[in-house]
C-alpha cells in the first residue's frame, strides 16, 4: 500500500491553515471530553454496584420491584446511544465545516 | 450445493424431535427458506466479486445504515443473545453487566478510532498500524494477535452452534458443526464480504424483528406493565429478591468487575471483524453514521433481552412440560430446565408465540451462527493472504488476483480448521473463550492501534514490544486464572488473583509502547516520528484517502 497520495506541498498547505490548528485543537478537545465523560461514568456504575450492591438492590419507589440498580443499568443503556449521536451531531457541526474549508483552499 | 441440501433435508425430516420434543416442523422450513435465501445472495454477489477491494470490503459502497446493521448482526452473536437471556434468568442483575459492557465498547470506538480509522486504512485494521510504523513486525503482531483472537471467538462460536443446533433441530452434534463450517465457507469463498455482509443485515434484521414480537408478547401478558412482570420472577425464583441486585459475580471482587469491564470496553476497539466493517462504507462520515446505527440497534436489543430474561423467569415456569419434571411433578426452575438455560430465549418463544415463533427464533439463531463465524473467517483471510503474505512473506509485489486467490484458500483452511476446532473442544468448557478474546483485543491490537494514529512518538520498536507484551500477559493471566487453571486443567489453586487481566494488561500495554518508544533513538524511529504529520493530515482531513471504491 502507498503511505500517502498527498504531495509535500499540499502538507504542508494544510499543515499551516490555521483552521486546520482549530480542527486539531477542537477535536482532541472535545474527542477526549467525551472519552473522559464516558469512563467515568461507566466506572462509577461499576463500582457502585461493587461497593455497594445493597443500595443499588433498593426498589426504586415504595412498592416497586424494579430496582434501583436496574434502573439505572437501562438508563446507561440510553446514555451510551445518546453520548454516540451528540458526538456525531457535533462532528456534522464543528468539525465538517472546517475539513470542507481546509479541503476547498489546498486543492 | 444442491447435493448438502438434499443431504440437510434428509437429515432434518429424519430428526424432527426438537429441543422441545415435539415435531417442529416449522423450524425446519425456515431454516430451509433461510438457506435458500443466502445461497440467491451468494451467487449474486459471487457475480460482483472481482477484485481484493470486492473480497475484503464489498466495493466500499455501503451505506452507514446498511454497515451499522451489518455491525450489530456482527456484534449480537448467538452467544451474546442467548447467553445473556441465559445470565439474566439464572443470576437476575448480573446479566445486565455483560450488556452494559458490550455497549460501552461503542461510544469508545466513536470518540477514539472509528473516523480515523476508516482515513487511514484499505481492507484492515494493519493498514491503519502499519501506515508510518514498519511494515512487517506490525502486520506480524496484528495477524497474531488477530488469529488469536479469532481462533479463540470461532470455537466458542463453534461449540455453541453445535450444542444448540443439536437441540434445535435434533441433529447430531458434529454433523451440526460440519454444517455450519461448509456453510460459512460458501458465503465467504463465492461471495466475500458483499455475501457475508447482506447474510449479516437480513439476519440482524430478522433478529431484531422476532425480539420485539417476543418482548411484545411477553409484556402483553402482564398488561403491558413490567414491573408487574419483574414482581411475578422475584415471586416464582429460587434467588427471590435478590435477582434485582448485583450478585457474587460482581460484589465478590469490585477489582475483578472494573478489570472486566475495561476488557470489554476496549475490546471492542480490538476486534479485527468489526474493526474491518469500517472499510466496506466510502468515508468517514458514512463511519461515523455506523456508529450510531450499530450502537442504536445494539442497545436496543440488549434491553430487550433483559426484558426476555425476566419474562422467561416469570413464563416459563407456567409450562412444566418445559422442563424435566420429578415423579410426582416437582421441577427447579434453574436445574431441569430442558436443554440448559442458554435455551430460556428458545423456549420463551414457544411459550408466547408457540411453534411457529419458535421456528422462527431456531432459524434466525442458526443464521446468526453461520453469519458471524463467516465475518470472522473473513477477518482471518484477511489477516493471512494481505497481512501475512503480501506484505510480509512474498518476495515480489502480489498482484490483486493473487491476493484474492490466497484468501479463499485462507477462507477454506480456516472453514476446515473451524469444524476440526468445534469437534475437539466438544466436551471443554468454553465459556471464556469470548472473555478472553476480548482481553487480548483489548490489551494488544487496541493499545497498538490508538497510539499509533494519536501519539507521534510512537516507534515500531514500541508499538511492537508494547503489542506482544499486552498479548503474552493476557493470554498467561487467563491461562493462569481460575478460569482455565482450575476449572479446565484441575488444578486446586489459581496463581492470579482473580480472572479477569484487563485492568494489570491494558495499562501494561500502553506503558510498554510508551517507554520502549521515547528510549528508541534509531534513525528509523525518528523517521517516524516526522511521518506522524502526514498522518494526522490524512486521518483528520480524509485527504489522500485510498478509496475502498473503485467503481
Amino acid at each position: 500500500m502507498n503511505k500517502s497520495n498527498i504531495s509535500a506541498e499540499v502538507l504542508k498547505k494544510i499543515s499551516r491553515h490555521p483552521q486546520y490548528k482549530q480542527l486539531l485543537k477542537k477535536r482532541s478537545l472535545i474527542g477526549n471530553c467525551f472519552f473522559v465523560f464516558t469512563l467515568i461514568v461507566y466506572n462509577a456504575f461499576i463500582l457502585f454496584l461493587g461497593f455497594a450492591p445493597e443500595a443499588a438492590g433498593k426498589p426504586l419507589f415504595v412498592g416497586a420491584t424494579l430496582s434501583i440498580g436496574i434502573f439505572l443499568g437501562v438508563l446507561i443503556c440510553l446514555l451510551a446511544i445518546i453520548l454516540v449521536v451528540l458526538y456525531v451531531t457535533v462532528s456534522n457541526r464543528v468539525f465538517d465545516p472546517l475539513i470542507n474549508n481546509i479541503v476547498k483552499d489546498v486543492l | 450445493m444442491k447435493k448438502l441440501l438434499a443431504i440437510l433435508i434428509a437429515s432434518l425430516s429424519l430428526n424432527v424431535h426438537a429441543a422441545t420434543g415435539q415435531a417442529n416442523s416449522s423450524a425446519v422450513i425456515m431454516f430451509l427458506l433461510f438457506i435458500a435465501g443466502t445461497m440467491g445472495i451468494t451467487y449474486w454477489a459471487a457475480k460482483k466479486t472481482r477484485t481484493a477491494s470486492d473480497f475484503y470490503t464489498a466495493g466500499g459502497g455501503l451505506t452507514g445504515f446498511q454497515n451499522g446493521l451489518a455491525i450489530a448482526g456482527d456484534y449480537l452473536s448467538a452467544a451474546s443473545f442467548l447467553g445473556i437471556a441465559g445470565m439474566v434468568y439464572v443470576r437476575g442483575f448480573d446479566g445486565l453487566i455483560y450488556a452494559i459492557g458490550f455497549l460501552f465498547g461503542w461510544p469508545i470506538v466513536m470518540f477514539l478510532i472509528a473516523e480515523r480509522l476508516r482515513n487511514l486504512g484499505r481492507y484492515n485494521f494493519a493498514d491503519v498500524t502499519s501506515f508510518r510504523l514498519q511494515q512487517k513486525p506490525m502486520r506480524v503482531l496484528a495477524a497474531s494477535a488477530s488469529l488469536i483472537v479469532i481462533t479463540l471467538y470461532l470455537i466458542a462460536q463453534m461449540v455453541g452452534a453445535g450444542k444448540l443446533i443439536e437441540l434445535l433441530f435434533g441433529i447430531k452434534y458434529h454433523f451440526a458443526v460440519v454444517i455450519v463450517g461448509v456453510l460459512m465457507m460458501v458465503y465467504v469463498v463465492f461471495g466475500g464480504m458483499t455475501a457475508t455482509t447482506w447474510v449479516q443485515i437480513i439476519k440482524a434484521v430478522l433478529m431484531l424483528f422476532g425480539a420485539t414480537l417476543m418482548v411484545i408478547l411477553v409484556l402483553a401478558t402482564f398488561n403491558f406493565n413490567p414491573d408487574a412482570m419483574l414482581a411475578e420472577a422475584v415471586k416464582v425464583h429460587p434467588q427471590g429478591l435478590a435477582l434485582m441486585a448485583p450478585g457474587v459475580s460482581l460484589s465478590g471482587n469490585p477489582l475483578n468487575a472494573v478489570s472486566l469491564g475495561l476488557a470489554l470496553i476496549f475490546g471492542t476497539a480490538g476486534l479485527p471483524h468489526i474493526l474491518m466493517r469500517f472499510f466496506t462504507v466510502a468515508n468517514a462520515k458514512e463511519a461515523r453514521r455506523s456508529v450510531i446505527y450499530a450502537t442504536s440497534f445494539i442497545g436496543y436489543f440488549y434491553i430487550l433481552t433483559f426484558i426476555i430474561g425476566f419474562g422467561a423467569i416469570a413464563l416459563l415456569v407456567r409450562n412444566p412440560e418445559l422442563f424435566n419434571t420429578a415423579p410426582d411433578g416437582s421441577f427447579n426452575i434453574l436445574t431441569n430446565l430442558i436443554g440448559g438455560t442458554n435455551m430460556v430465549a428458545v423456549h420463551l418463544a414457544n411459550a408466547v408465540g408457540g411453534s411457529l415463533l419458535l421456528g422462527f427464533l431456531a432459524a434466525v439463531t442458526f443464521a446468526t451462527i453461520v453469519a458471524v463465524v463467516a465475518g470472522l473467517a473473513l477477518a482471518g483471510a484477511a489477516a493471512i493472504s494481505h497481512d501475512l503474505y503480501s506484505n510480509v512473506i512474498a518476495k515480489e509485489p502480489v498482484t490483486e488476483q493473487q491476493q484474492l486467490r490466497l484468501s479463499r484458500i485462507a477462507t477454506a483452511v480456516l472453514g476446515v480448521l473451524a469444524i476440526l476446532l468445534g469437534i475437539l473442544f466438544e466436551t471443554q468448557n468454553v465459556a471464556f473463550m469470548v472473555g478472553l478474546a476480548f482481553a487480548i483485543a483489548a490489551s494488544s491490537n487496541f493499545p497498538v492501534l490508538l497510539m499509533s494514529i494519536s501519539w507521534r512518538k510512537c516507534t515500531t520498536r514500541g508499538a511492537t514490544i508494547g503489542g506482544f507484551i499486552g498479548l503474552i500477559v493476557a493470554s498467561l493471566w487467563v491461562i493462569f486464572s481460575s478460569t482455565v487453571w482450575v476449572d479446565v486443567f484441575g488444578f486446586a489453586e489459581s496463581i492470579t488473583p482473580f480472572p479477569n487481566p484487563g485492568i494489570i494488561s491494558i495499562p501494561l500495554a500502553f506503558v510498554s509502547i510508551w517507554f520502549f518508544s521515547i528510549t528508541d533513538k534509531s534513525a528509523q524511529g525518528k523517521k517516524e516520528q516526522e511521518a506522524f504529520d502526514a498522518l494526522t493530515v490524512r486521518s483528520q482531513t480524509g485527504l489522500g484517502v485510498s478509496s475502498a471504491s473503485l467503481h
